[in-house]
């Protein structure tokens, strides 16, 4: 469970966020979107205790995070920021995290298996890949085996395996009752692994949804052709439906195809063409964070 | 806590940079043990006063450890490592005192190091001269302030660190302080006929306690005002970390 409320940020004159509120239920894996600079790292960075709000609050299971009692084996987090130590090796840097937890060594190896840098385990983090540098992040986020996950653009650099890997084990995590919020700036990226979205811009909460609502309005219309075109659009119109006339002479129909097919059998009105106009899911994200870009 | 001081540890082993601290501390110690014994004058061997000056080298290890602080703060923040530092334990006041506590130990444990080097280097040297060290109490007394000292000195180094947090200017700074500030705030002091003060300020009072100068404060008040300076320090950089944005 991760609750943001009434959350405010400035730095100088600049508002990062701005008076956001929602939360995140155990059970379900939440994409926390929003164009780049919208407010998600530094809303996550205070979720995760690193920047002190100006107001509001947040907690994770009922808590401010500094009040946790093992922290990392409750809310396991990654961050944008690569944060090992250059001149130390990955596995290094898993023994001083899991030695400050209190978590036995064994399970840094189990990580590095997981994540597959046992190889490059004990090379200096400075050689290593963008890749590889995220998936050090990921066994960091993962060594306390927390039932939170925090996870601020997870698939940045990882290969389409990696990706594959990652959203079976963040479903899998709130299959089994986690909590898991990650951020993106890409919503297709997500669409696949979220069940919610929370979509924010300019630091303002725009949209919290289930992603299938999202969906929905990314469905789109129905475009018809016929001889008869005139008939058919009286027709519809008479059955409630919205119908806009285009310039090549189609219609554009607010709804599925199989009810415009249903309405022209009904009444023997002879179609040439039948074809759904989907948007796509980042149409639907830009016409979400548009209206305040005019501003 | 001891969670914490065993983190540090490893954080301190598992980069390079130890090794070119003990190289210095060794190399330090050496030359200064190896040019006090060899530049002193006959009518000096087997006098109490060479025996403390040739001790004395050890404390160069002061310096190390003035450095391992600041750095042990600084590195953090340099490296970004502070986040996930942070993460791990997010009651920032536990990390700086896991960070006290761990360079205490380590400055300690360089002081002694550097003692026995001393030893093993003066010793037989002034046995082949014929000669030998006076160890009376002051001896003793002086290698108990060394050690003290350079916990004293690495310490300050921590504070110093999570006040200033760039390590470059911590480190530059630290040193410009000693060097350069002091004196001339000493001597503005002398200028007014407030001389007593200076013997407060922090590089003084150490280099009192130490016995690396001849201070107005006795050996003990030195301390006394070495280990406030420790505790302020401490607590300023507490005051700053603790209500600081990692971004």
């Amino acid at each position: 469970m991760i609750e943001v409320e009434g959350l405010t940020k400035r730095y100088g004159s600049t508002v990062a966020v701005d008076d956001l509120s929602f939360s995140v239920a155990p059970g379900t894996v939440t994409g926390f979107l929003g164009p780049n600079g919208a407010g998600k790292s530094t809303t996550l960075r205070a979720i995760l205790g690193l920047v002190r709000p100006d107001t509001g609050t947040t907690t994770v299971l009922g808590k401010a995070y500094r009040n946790l009692e093992r922290p990392i084996s409750q809310v396991g987090a990654l961050l944008e920021t690569f944060d090992a130590h250059p001149g130390r090796s990955g596995r290094n840097h898993l023994r001083v995290l899991a030695a400050a937890a209190r978590i036995p060594t064994p399970r840094v190896d189990e990580l590095l298996a997981l994540v597959e840098l046992t190889d490059s385990a004990r090379r200096r983090a400075k050689g290593y890949s963008l890749g590889m540098r995220q998936r050090l992040g990921l066994a960091a986020a993962l060594l306390g085996d927390p039932e939170v996950l925090i996870l601020d653009e997870p698939a940045n650099g990882l290969d389409p395996q990696g990706i594959r890997w990652l959203r079976d084990l963040l479903r899998a995590r709130a299959r089994d009752g986690g909590t898991v919020l990650i951020s993106s700036h890409v919503l297709a990226e997500v669409a696949q692994t979220v069940d919610e979205v929370v979509i924010i811009h300019r630091g303002k909460l725009i949209q919290h949804a289930a992603m299938a609502e999202v969906e929905a309005m990314a469905a789109g219309s129905t475009i018809v052709r016929s001889p008869d075109s005139d008939r058919l659009a009286v027709l519809l119109t008479q059955a409630g439906v919205d119908v806009d006339s285009r310039k090549d002479g189609r219609l554009t129909v607010a709804a599925p195809p199989e009810r415009v097919g249903e309405i022209a059998a009904a009444n023997g009105v002879v179609l040439h063409e039948l074809t759904t106009e989907r948007a796509t899911l980042e149409e639907v994200f830009l016409q979400l964070t548009a209206p305040e870009e005019s501003e | 806590m001891s969670a914490l001081v065993s983190a540090e540890f490893l954080k301190f082993r598992t980069t390079r940079a130890w090794i070119g601290f003990l190289l210095a501390a060794v190399a330090l110690t050496a030359i200064a043990a190896a040019g006090t014994v060899g530049t002193a004058r006959d009518d000096q061997l087997g006098t109490a006063q060479l025996s403390r000056d040739i001790v004395s080298t050890s404390l160069f290890t002061a310096l190390i450890a003035l450095m391992i602080g600041i750095m042990s703060v600084t590195a953090e923040w340099r490296h970004g490592t502070v986040t996930r530092t942070f993460l791990v334990t997010p009651r920032r006041e536990r990390v700086l005192i896991a960070k006290e506590l761990w360079v205490a130990l380590l400055a300690a444990a360089l002081a002694v190091l550097a003692i026995v080097l001393v030893l093993a280097i003066a010793v037989p040297w002034l046995a082949v001269e014929g000669s030998s060290l006076k160890l009376d109490g002051g001896v003793a007394g002086l290698v108990g302030r060394i050690v003290i000292a350079s916990v004293l000195w690495g310490t300050l180094g921590v504070g110093v660190g999570a006040v200033v947090q760039s390590q470059t200017f911590a480190l530059v700074g630290a040193v410009i302080w000693i060097i350069v500030v002091e004196a001339l705030i000493i001597a503005l002091l002398r200028l007014v006929d407030l001389d007593g003060v200076g013997e407060y300020l922090p590089g003084r009072a150490l280099s009192s306690f130490d016995g690396t100068e001849e201070g107005g404060l006795t050996t003990w008040a030195a301390g006394a005002v070495s280990l406030a300076w420790v505790i302020a320090l401490g607590l300023l950089g507490y005051v700053r970390m603790s209500r600081q944005d990692v971004t």
